[in-house]
């Protein structure tokens, strides 16, 4: 009836109101973040530890997608992403040296607001070493302006066969023949120069069949072996020690427009340098003489048991420590790697840093943002980072290199942190990709014999000089 | 029954109304409010159908094919890059000259010639040997044909991994058959004319089957009663070749040098994993060059240009051939 006042009614609206009141719980979003990363130990294992312990502090399901690709495509197929509009990435893991093309490109976001915003990120910074921020995370070079955190820093070190290089009778005959010491300890190899390591090259050099420590060596044994590879960057990665332990430069993009290419990449330092680098590569296996001796093919020579040393990145090191890949996994030791020694008797092993920042792409909405950062918090924890560091990573936080704890973690993280100290890096400006292929290409030829340490500097100079005129670089 | 008027059948000709299938009928257009399937039937009325059916395949070659072409022809005359954000600036000719003017450009063309020149050569020889071999009959003919044919099934990266592998002066097994003779590694890829010899070989191990084939069905085409002809006349073995064999298979082998010449001219996938273009660039072909200015430095236009000029050289190589090709056959 008109009027009439409905109990069920009531009811039913008190439910409601009832419901309104309480507040409601957000409902929780699946969020995707899709990582491109290249193929290895490092990336593999953020993948699983991800999948293992995360959790979103907002609630939010998050999931991170790899893309695994393999390190000699792993520039080709970013870049590919990148440039065709995809806009697939949301978090990427870049080579520190292409930051520059892609943040021209609009493709890399700067981060400095979220840091400056964000205590924790702050803290992060303060943690990380000085030469992985300079070298991963600033553009232009040296700036104040951030765009990455280090995803898996890395450098070279030493790889050795320890029963040779600790085995008595090899101490002595090297002793012997070279009035030098074979080294053996962490110390010893600390005070070792290129000088040692060209007489190791030259002791170890043994046929099939030769005395080669308790046995005989089943192959053509060599003594040493570093990269010398045209592909990616590998032979100016070791290159570039060579030319910087000299006293000779790269062109400076931090001094742009004044700084020149012409008379400084090929300066006498620079040459002499290079020329050093091609005087030791005669003692390392055959292979070299091809220009394919990259990262891969050492690391393989190695555990294959036809070299004595190497000097290869820390990150392909897990393998040589695995008995299914490795014949001397339980023979490998690792220590600092070689230097020039100057004249007060110290040795300079300055060298080119390697590893990887992560960075986040231009075209994530804010919450994703927020997402991807707290991922890159999560993986900058000290915890992870201590996880990391014992399963074959090296971690981004100098309060975990500095614990005592940390070089038992890994054969070489002693070595690892010790070298930090010593790390400079190649350009980072969107001419970086064609300046390292035509400098590839020229260390290649002299690698080869088709020109000597002087004509290749001299084309990479010229080449270098006309090039970034070209683009208003240099002026 | 009055007999329907020749016009209202249309191609059924004598057939009644009554007879004739409905959907030979008109279908006014379906906006005059037509039910769905005079819609389909109109569709695919049989003027309709062949397009219709096509059409999918036509689409999919415009997308896929066709558009790119233009859209990189039209990019070569505009100053872009994909890799940045500026956009694009008319240029004009400006990157044709560059590229016609680049004397690295050039380095890489006679570097694809010489590989080229050898590797097609190759590939005849070894080809028209397999051939004449297995024109003839003999034990397990059939099984070996199918061996001498697989390197062709295989795909270019399984071929550049395979042979990188097999040259390689550690472990590869030419490296280890020439220590075991000689006492020391061999390393062929170390030099230009080794690592351009690796290649040709690769190549060659590759397509020489298929020259195999298209000179093997010349010669099986030859009658044998010229064959015995030629032995009436007392013709010795070579005179046999080139009077009867040689004119059967020619323009067989004129079309497999056709093919080989435009297919190794684009030579990548090789090269690219045997070599990369070293030692140095002595082996950097134009395909690899094209690739590296396009995905490596990102010179769009430029990588557009130089890819126009290199499709004008296979068409005029191919218009020439062609025109051989006929004037041998007008001459025969």
């Amino acid at each position: 009836m008109k009027g009439k006042f409905s109990i069920t009614g009531a009811l039913a609206a008190g439910i409601v109101a009832s419901g309104l009141a309480i507040s409601v719980p957000a409902v929780a979003k699946d969020i995707v973040l899709n990582m491109a990363g290249p193929d290895w130990g490092p990336t593999r294992f953020l993948q699983e530890y991800f999948n293992k312990t995360y959790k979103a502090k907002s609630g939010n399901n998050v999931k991170l997608v790899f893309d695994f690709i393999p390190w000699p495509n792993f520039y080709d197929r970013v870049a590919a992403s990148l440039t065709s509009g995809e806009k697939k990435y949301q978090m990427i893991i870049s080579d520190s040296q292409w930051i520059g093309t892609f943040i021209e490109g609009g493709h890399f976001m700067k981060l400095n607001k979220y840091i400056d915003a964000d205590p924790e990120l702050q803290a992060i910074m303060k943690d990380i070493h000085p030469a992985m921020i300079e070298n991963y995370s600033t553009y232009p070079h040296k700036s104040k302006n951030y765009y990455g955190f280090p995803q898996f820093p890395d450098t070279k070190v030493t790889w050795f066969r320890n029963d040779l290089f600790c085995h008595k009778g090899e101490q002595a005959a090297f002793k012997a023949k070279f009035n030098d010491t074979l080294p053996c300890s962490y110390d010893e190899w600390k005070n070792a120069d290129w000088g040692t390591w060209e007489n190791v090259g030259k002791f170890f050099r043994r046929d099939k069949g030769a005395k080669l420590g308790d046995g005989v060596a089943e192959h053509d044994f060599y003594g040493i072996a570093y990269q010398a590879g045209k592909v990616a960057d590998f032979s100016s990665m070791q290159i570039l020690a060579f030319i910087w332990q000299h006293g000779g430069q790269i062109w400076d993009e931090a001094n742009e427009p004044k700084a020149q290419a012409l008379g400084v990449v090929n300066s006498p330092e620079s040459v002499k340098g290079f020329q050093h680098y091609l005087d030791l590569l005669k003692y390392a296996p055959p292979a070299h003489k091809t220009g394919q001796m990259g990262i891969f093919a050492i690391q393989e020579l190695f555990m294959q048991g036809k070299v004595a040393a190497i000097i290869d990145w820390a990150g392909v090191a897990p393998p040589a420590l695995d008995p299914k890949v490795s014949k001397y996994h339980d023979k490998t030791g690792f220590a600092m790697t070689p230097g020039l020694r100057k004249s007060d008797g110290s040795i300079d092993r300055t060298d080119n840093i390697g590893g990887q920042p992560f960075v986040l792409t231009t075209w994530n909405s804010e919450e994703v943002t927020k997402e991807a950062l707290e991922v890159v918090k999560w993986w900058m924890s000290k915890d992870v980072q201590i996880e990391f560091s014992k399963n074959g990573g090296e971690p981004g936080l100098m309060s975990v290199m500095n614990s005592p704890e940390y070089n038992d973690y890994l054969p070489w993280n002693r070595a690892h942190a010790e070298l930090l100290q010593y790390q400079k890096d190649v350009w980072h400006t969107p001419e970086m990709f064609e300046m390292l292929t035509q400098q590839q290409e020229e260390f290649d030829k002299a690698i080869t014999g088709q020109k000597t340490a002087k004509e290749a500097m001299d084309a990479i100079a010229k080449f270098q000089q006309e090039l970034l005129t070209e683009v208003g670089r240099i002026k | 029954m009055n007999k329907p008027a020749a016009t209202d059948a249309g191609e059924f000709g004598d057939l009644s109304r009554s007879q004739i299938p409905p959907t030979d009928k008109k279908i006014q257009s379906p906006a005059g409010g037509k039910t769905m399937r005079d819609f389909w039937q109109w569709m695919f009325s049989p003027s309709r159908r062949g397009p219709m059916l096509v059409a999918p395949a036509l689409i999919m070659l415009f997308v896929m094919n066709i558009f790119p072409l233009m859209w990189s022809f039209g990019l070569s005359f505009f100053h872009y890059k994909a890799s940045s954000i500026r956009p694009p600036r008319f240029a004009g000719l400006y990157y044709y000259e560059k590229v016609l003017t680049d004397p690295v450009v050039w380095e890489r063309l006679q570097t694809t010639a010489l590989i080229v020149a050898l590797s097609v050569l190759l590939q005849l020889v070894i080809g028209f040997s397999l051939a004449m071999m297995f024109e003839k009959k003999f034990p397990l003919r059939r099984e070996i044909l199918m061996l001498v044919l697989t390197p062709m099934m295989l795909s270019f990266v399984a071929v550049g991994v395979f042979f990188k592998l097999f040259y390689e002066p550690t472990f590869g097994l030419l490296s280890q058959g020439y220590a075991y003779f000689m006492g020391e590694p061999m390393t062929l890829l170390a030099t230009k004319w080794g690592a351009v010899w690796g290649i040709v070989i690769a190549d060659a191990w590759m397509w020489s089957p298929f020259v195999m084939l298209l000179v093997l069905a010349g010669l099986v085409s030859v009658p044998d009663y010229l064959y015995e002809a030629a032995e009436v006349d007392r013709a010795s073995k070579w005179k046999r070749f080139v009077t009867v064999t040689f004119p059967y298979v020619r323009g067989l082998l004129l079309l497999a040098l056709l093919f080989r010449t435009i297919e190794t001219f684009k030579i990548f996938d090789v090269v690219y994993l045997i070599t990369n273009g070293g030692p140095g660039t002595s082996t950097e072909t134009v395909a690899v060059y094209v690739y590296r200015v396009a995905f490596q430095f990102f010179k769009t236009s430029q990588s557009s240009a130089l890819s126009y000029i290199l499709l004008f050289i296979v068409i005029v190589l191919t218009n020439l051939y062609l025109y051989f090709v006929k004037k041998r056959g007008e001459e025969g």
